[in-house]
């Protein structure tokens, strides 16, 4: 199997993607970051990371119709792909593998 | 709130709108909007604003990703042989279409290179001056400094007999030393008597410098006393062959007394002294000091030669500096003392190093007494500023050409971005057309400069060869003078070039957009340039004209001089009774040979310093120099020779004398040598006009030495009166060589700088004028080209030739007016500097102006009005038919 880098603030994004599901562009992107993991980051880094998302197959966009809200800019909204939705998954399995790997006497020592 | 209600900042915005890469601008825009919208309804709008603004920022360069195209199609590379043949092609093909434009291109472009590379071999050898020698950096002149009691301070290069031996007994520093002088002396051949450029030198001559000997051994060849060491140069002359060693020069040491010629033995004979080494000989004495001079430790002060020193490497300057001095002041400490009760000296002399390798290019200490050709590097500066100058121009010339005739290639470029040639093949193939015309013009340039190297090295007194070309160092030079021409002279055309949009240049509404400022603006530096230089050699030229033509004070016209050392009374009596005899000679004045200085007491008490002259009474007469005051030196007062003197203006001025007649000079070296003002003549100019006049005063004392003599002959006798002349002198002096000069032509020698100033500033303004009028004439042709149509319906409506020439001609015109404005002051600032150096200058005039002013307009109206009027007679039919 191919490995798939994702970093760890790219698979957030990623996941907001496939969550927002064809209502994700830059600002609800945003939005979402800052309402479910309280990370107040810059436009340029979700917009980046879009872009570089995309460069990788992760995701897909598609410029959407004019809106008047935006002075009647076009938006940019974006869509996980197949690898995307699998690269997701991948992460998710592998997380739950190791999850599974650990002794649970350590769980309970740190705390948790 | 409607999100189109709230407006963003505006300036942030602009900045994005700049900065932001094109492509996702909108919906970076967009999404910034609605952003802002969200922000001021939640936190208000202070919060809005400030994070829009961070938000705007990392969206900029270099924080923002730039998205790929998506209809970016697979470019092949740019190195691709199949192009390169295509480039090369339509290179050629272009050239040979446009004959006009490549030829001003190369032309321009190899007189720049040849001027850069001729400059780039003159700059070398001077860096590379002395540069030979293995002990160095570790070479050393000693110097000295007097400083008066009144803190003026005089630095000299010389020292005696005593710095390097005293010094180098007692710096354990100090390796080795050597004491080096010129020696004028005879040396016979035969019944043929020659008077050689000779020097002087210790034995560890050999062994501190690398002067190589090809037969003899280095380290005594110069241990006897009546040994010399020849240049293979001189071996060839005096005896036929470079196999010399062993055999016998007949010398006569023209400070010695008699006559008598002595026979040396050459001990050595050495390879011929490079071009580019101060130290040139090619009959090399030992160094004889004799006992007296060794135990007068007054010989401190008796400075005449160059002592040069090898320190260790580790030496460390100033402490070495100090020890000598500390040296100096314990062993001269008496003879210092008696300069002061003795002749009321009362300088300090401090003595310090200068690195041999400095004194080539050095302005305080330059090469001299026995050392040669040093050099003032402001020479380098000049030169060097005026290659830069005629190669820019020429580089400008190239852009200016290019992007005009741009216009005419509008559609080449177009056709070859629309079947998908890239900005960067485009760019590769305008700089591949630079180079192309580089290469060939640097061809040119190499045959060029093989033309011009024997008049520059007659103009800037070198040696330089064509081979030297191939020094490593000056390949590797030209080599990136090449590329560095090459991208100056294409880069920007090929950055404009490439930029062109296809639609435009492919449904001909393409124009060269704005007022083309930038094609105006190198025209005006063009012509700054031009005029500049015309300004420089025409002020250059006043100035030569100045001193070669100013009134001296004598007349040196119909006047032949010949040298012979140390002839006294008789033989100058002699002389003169036997030249007389021709009825061709007028008359015959001895005088005392070259420039004696000495000091006397005035007014009872002040020291005054002049030039010593010893002359007789027909002197004065003869040059024609007017007594102003009092009487000529006469036979009818038999106390003139022992009594009298005749003062200059000058030493009465510096004197402060109201009656100068009747007042006594008392010479400082002996109180009893007393005598009375006579005469007063006229200042002349009997020094180089760089030079003020000084005080000068002249005796007949017997017991002085002639050195000189004038004769005047009568005018267009010349070649019987030489012929005299030889022969009597042969008679008389038959042991003295005979050289003989004309004073006005020795006259116009003196100003050899200045001859040699004028014709490289001449030089390089006609260049620089000739290649910024090529350039101007190319881009006329061009303007006149793109306007056919206009001048077709101009004429159509009924306007003349004239008015059409006008019309074509003003802009260019106007454009070289304009230049002026930056010519003359820099040019005003730049002359007025360099007349400072002369005492007797001419004023800087507006006439120089204007002529440069008028100069320029000429010729550039010449340039531009040749095409201007081609087009305005041209036929109109011809043009508008096409239509």
């Amino acid at each position: 199997m191919r490995r798939t880098y994702l970093g760890e603030f790219e698979e957030v994004v990623l996941l907001m993607v496939a969550i927002l599901d064809g209502e994700a562009y830059g600002v609800t992107v945003s939005q979402a970051l800052e309402e479910h993991t309280g990370r107040i980051v810059t436009f340029g880094t979700v917009h980046n990371t879009l872009i570089r998302l995309e460069e990788k197959g992760f995701v897909s966009s598609q410029l959407g119709g004019a809106t008047n809200e935006r002075g009647g800019r076009r938006k940019r909204i974006f869509q996980a792909t197949a690898l995307g939705n699998r690269a997701l998954q991948e992460i998710q399995q592998l997380r739950h593998e190791l999850w599974q790997m650990m002794p649970p006497t350590k769980l309970r020592l740190t705390g948790l | 709130m409607k999100a189109n209600e709230l407006h963003p900042p505006h300036w942030p915005r602009r900045v994005l709108r700049w900065f932001h890469p094109e492509e996702t601008l909108e919906e970076v825009e967009g999404d910034l909007d609605e952003l802002y919208a969200y922000w001021y309804q939640r936190a208000g709008k202070q919060q809005a604003t400030w994070r829009y603004l961070l938000n705007v920022l990392s969206v900029l360069p270099p924080f923002v990703k730039q998205r790929q195209r998506k209809n970016k199609y697979h470019q092949p590379s740019l190195i691709q042989p199949s192009m390169f043949r295509n480039y090369l092609t339509i290179t050629l093909r272009t050239l040979a279409h446009n004959k006009v434009y490549s030829a001003i291109n190369v032309i321009g472009l190899s007189i720049g290179l040849a001027a850069a590379m001729l400059i780039m071999l003159y700059t070398k050898d001077e860096v590379s001056f002395d540069q030979f020698h293995a002990n160095n950096p570790h070479i050393y002149r000693i110097t000295s400094k007097s400083i008066t009691p009144e803190g003026a301070e005089n630095v000299d290069g010389n020292t005696g007999h005593f710095q390097g031996p005293k010094f180098s007994a007692g710096v354990p520093e100090i390796r080795a030393f050597v004491r080096y002088k010129a020696d004028r002396r005879d040396i016979k051949k035969g019944t043929e008597v020659k008077s050689y450029e000779s020097f002087v030198a210790d034995s560890s001559f050999f062994s501190i410098f690398s002067f190589p000997l090809r037969s003899g051994n280095p380290k005594t060849a110069l241990n006897a006393p009546k040994s010399v060491v020849i240049s293979e140069k001189m071996a060839e002359q005096h005896f036929g062959t470079t196999e010399a060693l062993g055999k016998t020069l007949l010398v006569k040491d023209s400070f010695g007394e008699g006559n008598q010629f002595e026979p040396y033995t050459v001990t050595g004979v050495s390879k011929n002294c490079p071009q580019n080494s101060s130290i040139k000989f090619d009959v090399l004495f030992p160094n004889v000091v004799s006992k007296q001079e060794i135990e007068s430790n007054e010989n401190w002060f008796n400075v005449f030669q160059n002592t040069f020193v090898v320190l260790q490497p580790t030496a460390d300057l100033k402490k070495v500096e100090a020890t000598m001095n500390r040296i100096y002041l314990a062993d001269a400490k008496e003879a210092i003392k008696m300069m002061a009760e003795k002749y009321g000296d009362k300088n300090k002399v401090v003595y310090a190093f200068q690195p041999f390798t400095d004194m080539h290019l050095s302005k305080d200490l330059p090469a001299q007494n026995g050392l040669q050709d040093s050099s003032n590097p402001m020479f380098s500066y000049i030169l060097s500023g005026i290659a830069l100058f005629i190669l820019l121009i020429a580089c400008i010339n190239f852009v200016n050409l290019t992007v005009a005739r741009s216009l005419k290639r509008a559609k080449e470029i177009g056709v070859r971005k629309v079947v998908g040639g890239g900005r960067g093949q485009l760019i590769m193939q305008f700089l591949g057309e630079s180079f192309i015309l580089c290469f060939a013009a640097f061809a040119f340039a190499l045959a060029l400069l093989q033309l011009v190297l024997p008049i520059f090295n007659e103009l800037s007194n070198k040696a330089l060869s064509f081979s030297y070309l191939f020094d490593f160092e000056l390949v590797l030079g030209y080599i990136g003078l090449f590329i560095a021409t090459g991208l100056l002279a294409g880069f920007y055309p090929a950055l404009v070039l490439s930029n062109y949009s296809p639609v435009q240049t492919l449904y001909s509404r393409f124009n060269l957009s704005g007022k083309n400022y930038l094609q105006k603006g190198l025209v005006v530096l063009q012509f700054s340039l031009a005029s500049f230089l015309t300004i420089a050699t025409l002020t250059i030229y006043s100035q030569f004209n100045y001193l070669t033509n100013k009134h001296l004070g004598y007349n040196d016209k119909n006047i032949i001089t010949i040298g012979k050392s140390h002839m006294s009374r008789n033989e100058a009596k002699l002389l003169k009774e036997e030249l007389l005899k021709s009825p061709h000679i007028v008359d015959v004045a001895p005088k005392n040979g070259g420039s004696w200085g000495t000091i006397a007491k005035v007014n009872g008490e002040t020291q005054q310093s002049f030039a010593y002259e010893t002359v007789d009474a027909t002197y004065f007469p003869l040059l024609q120099i007017p007594i102003l005051k009092g009487r000529n030196f006469s036979a009818d007062f038999p106390s003139d020779s022992t009594k009298a003197v005749l003062v200059n203006e000058t030493f009465v001025k510096k004197v402060g004398w109201k009656k100068p007649l009747g007042q006594v000079v008392n010479f400082w070296y002996n109180e009893g040598e007393k005598y009375t003002v006579i005469g007063v003549v006229k200042d002349h100019h009997f020094e180089p006009l760089n030079a003020e006049i000084k005080p000068q005063l002249f005796t007949m004392k017997p017991s002085n030495l002639y050195g000189k003599v004038f004769i005047k002959i009568k005018p267009g006798t010349e070649t019987a009166s030489l012929r005299h002349l030889e022969k009597t002198y042969k008679k008389l002096f038959p042991i003295n060589p005979y050289e003989y000069t004309f004073m006005d032509e020795e006259n116009i020698k003196r100003y050899e700088a200045e001859a040699k100033w004028k014709q490289i500033m001449l030089f390089g303004a006609i260049l620089t004028i000739f290649i910024s009028c090529i350039g101007l004439f190319g881009l006329a042709t061009l303007s006149a080209e793109r306007r056919t149509k206009e001048i077709g319906i101009r004429k159509v409506l009924g306007a003349s030739v004239a008015s059409i020439t006008t019309l074509l001609s003003a802009d260019f015109l106007k454009l070289v007016s304009f230049s002026f404005i930056f010519a003359f002051p820099a040019a005003y600032f730049a002359i007025k500097e360099w007349l400072q150096n002369y005492p007797y200058r001419i004023d800087i005039s507006a006439w120089t102006f204007a002529i440069a002013a008028v100069l320029s307009i000429l010729i550039a109206f010449f340039t531009v009005s040749f095409q201007s009027i081609r087009a305005a007679m041209s036929n109109p039919v011809k043009s508008l038919k096409t239509e």
